[in-house]
């Protein structure tokens, strides 16, 4: 009785299963030889991500054929603002050093002109403009002016003379007072925007920046929802706008909560800057893991090592802190304005 | 055969039509070239219309290609069949070639964004489900086409349904159960 099941088995039990309220299928599924029922439930289980094939090709052929990777040149308009050069290019379009009529640097982000066919992007496009343009602070980057233009959409940003939390990892060690000043800083404006209603959802080094003469800055509210605002697209975790975002989004911030597809709340972007500050600080991420089920896992259920057992001279309290924050209960966490508070004072 | 496409694949989807398998593999080169053209030009003369749908593209090279006023309904399904293979076709070989490094973007001052990983991701998700797609065409060659019909090609359930010779319902289980299993698939893959 060990033979695979058979592919049309497996194409009428999956069938059947769709046919039935979400409740029902374990019934229909438990009478199954166990390597069909395997199979079928890991399909079903593809389904309700099916993020898959969701954006048209479309946007992908564009960009494909796009013979430019930046589509402004230099000294291009766009509204008040002059192209200087191109600085990155994402999932959802491209960054632009670009100067005011000032001759003052400004951060251009531009959405796609391709994308401006997908509701779906201009929407998160339009929402982090709004987001980011709702909170002032000094550690969050502001936003000047958004609006189109004849080849798409742009946001302008105060320009960040920096690097990303990511890089400067990249480059070498972090020193341990250094790690500690710019987490405080990070929770003081997640704090800010948790003041103001406002979840930023996405944290991760590659959304934080640090400015040369050393102030923290925190980037890319393309996720950011009002905290009372939240739909079932909230444990969507794609950011980029490519043909599935489930499938590429990195899990390596995410909380236990997200990952189970619940609601974001506070205390999940308190656990995604936690894991940023103990990667900081311990010098190695806590969820690391070979493959995505491996992340998933350790996120999941895997102890957190003590930063102590990786590394002298952290405070004890700190290691205690990074730790909570850490906690897979939302409950467990500290808010981002205690972190903020500790931080400051350790 | 190059002077004049528009006859060669009006008679090669006549051949296929009656059975010849040979004749498509005549007439890809010539769809995909055509295809290709369409597209280039579409995005680069205007880059914000519709023109991209890759339906219209294919309508395009349809009416450029075949004999549309007088070709048999048939034939026009069979192109668009044709039409969605050179689309996947163009598509991948545009994601390989990126990823192969042949756009380098050559950034000096790269600081707001991390460019690495977004930068290759959707050619990489290309050529994943690319990948994904043959190994499902081995399970079940009509689902992986039903999949390039409604995906690489943009054709509605109701146009593939046609195209395909098969009923709507068909069509439909097919493109979920496809989905899901591409899903299960790649994720199984992509770390």
């Amino acid at each position: 009785m060990n033979r695979p099941p058979r592919w049309d088995e497996i194409e009428r039990l999956y069938h059947q299963a769709l046919e039935l309220p979400v409740g029902q299928r374990d019934i229909l599924l438990a009478r199954a030889h166990p390597t069909l029922r395997e199979q079928v439930e890991s399909l079903l289980a593809a389904d309700c991500k099916a993020e898959l094939l969701a954006v048209p090709p479309t946007h992908i052929v564009a960009d494909l054929l796009d013979a430019e990777g930046g589509g402004l040149t230099p000294g291009q308009r766009v509204a008040d603002y002059a192209i200087e050069s191109l600085v990155s290019v994402g999932g959802m379009g491209e960054v632009y050093l670009a100067r005011d009529q000032e001759g003052r640097p400004v951060a251009l982000k531009i959405l796609r002109r391709h994308l401006t066919m997908s509701a779906q992007a201009v929407n998160r496009f339009e929402t982090e403009a709004r987001a980011a343009s709702a909170l002032c602070h000094p550690n969050i980057v502001a936003v000047y002016q958004s609006g189109e233009f004849p080849a798409g959409l742009f946001i302008a940003m105060e320009w960040v003379d920096g690097s990303t939390f990511r890089a400067i990892m990249t480059a070498g060690q972090v020193e341990i007072t250094d790690a500690m000043n710019w987490g405080g800083q990070a929770a003081r404006a997640v704090a800010a925007a948790h003041e103001a209603g406002i979840l930023h959802r996405d944290m991760k080094p590659e959304n934080i920046m640090l400015r040369k003469d050393g102030v923290v800055k925190i980037l890319d509210f393309g996720l950011a929802r009002d905290g009372g605002a939240r739909g079932p697209e909230a444990s969507s975790m794609g950011g980029s706008g490519t043909i599935s975002g489930t499938l590429s989004g990195t899990l390596l911030y995410m909380s236990p909560e997200i990952l189970r597809g619940e609601s974001a709340t506070t205390a999940s972007d308190v656990f995604s800057l936690g894991t940023i500050v103990y990667e900081l600080v311990a010098r190695q991420h806590p969820f690391a893991g070979e493959t995505r089920l491996d992340v998933f896992e350790a996120i999941e259920c895997r102890p957190v090592a003590p930063i102590a057992s990786l590394r002298n001279g952290v405070p004890q309290e700190v290691d205690r802190l990074i730790l909570a924050m850490l906690d897979r209960r939302p409950e467990g966490r500290p808010s981002a304005a205690e972190v903020w508070e500790l931080l400051r004072r350790s | 055969m190059a002077e004049n496409p528009q006859g060669e694949v009006t008679r090669l989807l006549a051949e296929w039509g009656s059975g010849d398998q040979n004749a498509l593999n005549k007439m890809m080169p010539l769809v995909y070239a055509e295809l290709h053209r369409i597209a280039r030009r579409a995005w680069s003369h205007s880059p914000h219309n519709n023109t991209l749908q890759p339906t219209a593209l294919i309508n395009e090279a349809y009416l450029k290609l075949a004999n549309a006023q007088t070709a048999p309904f048939q034939d026009r399904c069979h192109f668009f069949a044709v039409a969605a293979k050179a689309m996947r076709q163009i598509m991948v070989n545009h994601a390989k070639s990126r990823l192969a490094g042949k756009r380098g973007f050559g950034l000096a001052n790269i600081s707001l964004d991390d460019v690495n990983p977004v930068i290759h991701q959707e050619a990489a998700e290309i050529v994943a489900l690319h990948e994904a797609l043959e190994a499902l065409h081995a399970v079940d060659p009509r689902k992986s086409q039903v999949v390039e019909m409604r995906y690489f090609g943009g054709l509605s359930v109701d146009e593939t349904a046609e195209a395909m010779g098969v009923s709507v319902a068909t069509v439909n289980r097919d493109w979920r159960l496809a989905r899901s299993w591409l899903i299960r698939e790649m994720n199984c893959e992509s770390p």
